[in-house]
């Protein structure tokens, strides 16, 4: 018992927290880098009041992209972090905008609702799944995060922890 | 509690077990709860892992995506993983093709099932394109590119064998930016089971 006890906290130790508290795979807590970084792809969808939102819209913004589905585990535990990184960052002029890929307002909306925090950024919909190809995503969930100038200089593909103090710092260190 | 205990235990060993004990130290575990089987190892700082999902799990899946019964009881019931490869810490990025991945059965190795049979016949059988986007993407992708500190995907994949088979994955990768004859990496999970 003892033992068992032990080991518990190095390996909580090791991975600091959730993602082994759920029993899950953990979430990775860096960015990286894109060398050299390349111009965003053009986006502009429907967000969930079928208002057209265009990345275009936040020029001189550092914008955060995240490619996202219901169905899909990472994206779901990711979800969270993401609001949190919203909440911190805001007001260092950071935007965050959530890419559904071909899900309806409803099912997102649902699941929204049992997010913790729930999120406030704006949340648009790829319904055909057509911006996700023309981005270059392979698979779920994928995030580009976009500098002042357009262009894309961190990409994380699969799930992440974004309000670790790491990612953190790669974003603010961006809107400064 | 104790099944929820019991798959943190699991997960905790799969993965910190492949770090501690290095290179091609292959894990097996089994959820208490579900009975879904796993298998893991790491190499060169690249963890996969496979762990089975049972064809129950699928059929929910997919009838809530508005897929019917019988269009996916063929995939479902085609031996189905779900699947983590992770670049954790390999010497650069690691670039796979899940075309040149092998299934080795009675000695004898095959290609694993393309993602784009499964949707040719599923669009053949009518399902809408809402059932189909889900589908394509709830499957692990065909190719990526992960760069090391911890870029991952999870997904389907379906291995095309029939239910209780035994086989071994071989899976590869190319290792971008280092020395020739260095850029090839690969991993073996022996002895993986189809669920029932």
């Amino acid at each position: 018992m003892q033992i068992r006890y032990l080991s518990l906290v190095l390996l909580l130790w090791i991975f600091s927290g959730a993602a082994v508290a759920q029993g899950l795979p953990p979430l990775s807590h860096s960015l990286t880098p894109m060398d050299p970084p390349i111009p965003a792809p053009p986006l502009s969808l429907p967000n969930l009041d079928e208002d057209k939102v265009a990345l275009s819209d936040f020029g001189g913004k550092v914008v955060v992209v995240n490619f996202w589905a219901t169905w899909c585990p990472p994206c779901r535990r990711e979800m969270g972090s993401l609001e949190r990184l919203h909440q911190a960052t805001a007001a260092s002029g950071v935007e965050v905008l959530g890419v559904n890929v071909g899900e309806d307002s409803d099912t997102i909306f649902s699941f929204l609702g049992t997010i913790d925090p729930s999120p406030t950024f704006p949340m648009l919909l790829d319904a055909e799944a057509e911006t996700v190809d023309r981005w270059g995503v392979r698979g779920l969930p994928t995030t580009y995060v976009i500098d002042r100038e357009g262009k894309v200089r961190y990409r994380a593909v699969g799930g992440r922890e974004f309000d670790h103090p790491q990612i953190l710092e790669a974003i603010r260190a961006l809107a400064k | 509690m104790k099944g929820i205990a019991g798959r943190r235990w699991a997960w905790c060993w799969v993965f910190c077990a492949g770090l501690a004990w290095g290179n091609d130290t292959q894990q097996h575990v089994k959820d208490p709860v579900t009975g879904a089987e796993t298998w893991a190892a790491e190499s060169g700082g690249v963890f996969l892992s496979l762990t089975q999902i049972l064809p129950d799990q699928l059929r929910a899946f997919y009838v809530n995506r508005g897929l019917t019964l019988d269009q996916i009881e063929p995939f479902a019931t085609s031996c189905v993983f779900m699947t983590v490869l992770r670049n954790d810490s390999a010497p650069g990025p690691i670039h796979f093709r899940r075309a040149d991945w092998r299934v080795r059965l009675d000695g004898k190795d095959r290609a694993l099932t393309p993602t784009d049979k499964w949707l040719t016949a599923l669009r053949r059988q009518g399902v809408e394109p809402p059932g189909l986007i889900a589908f394509r993407w709830a499957q692990f992708p065909r190719e990526q590119t992960y760069r090391p500190g911890g870029d991952w995907n999870q997904g389907m994949l379906s291995v095309g064998l029939e239910p209780g088979q035994s086989f071994d994955l071989m899976a590869s990768w190319r290792v971008e930016g280092v020395a020739a004859g260095n850029e090839r990496g690969k991993l073996i999970l022996k002895g993986v089971r189809c669920a029932d």
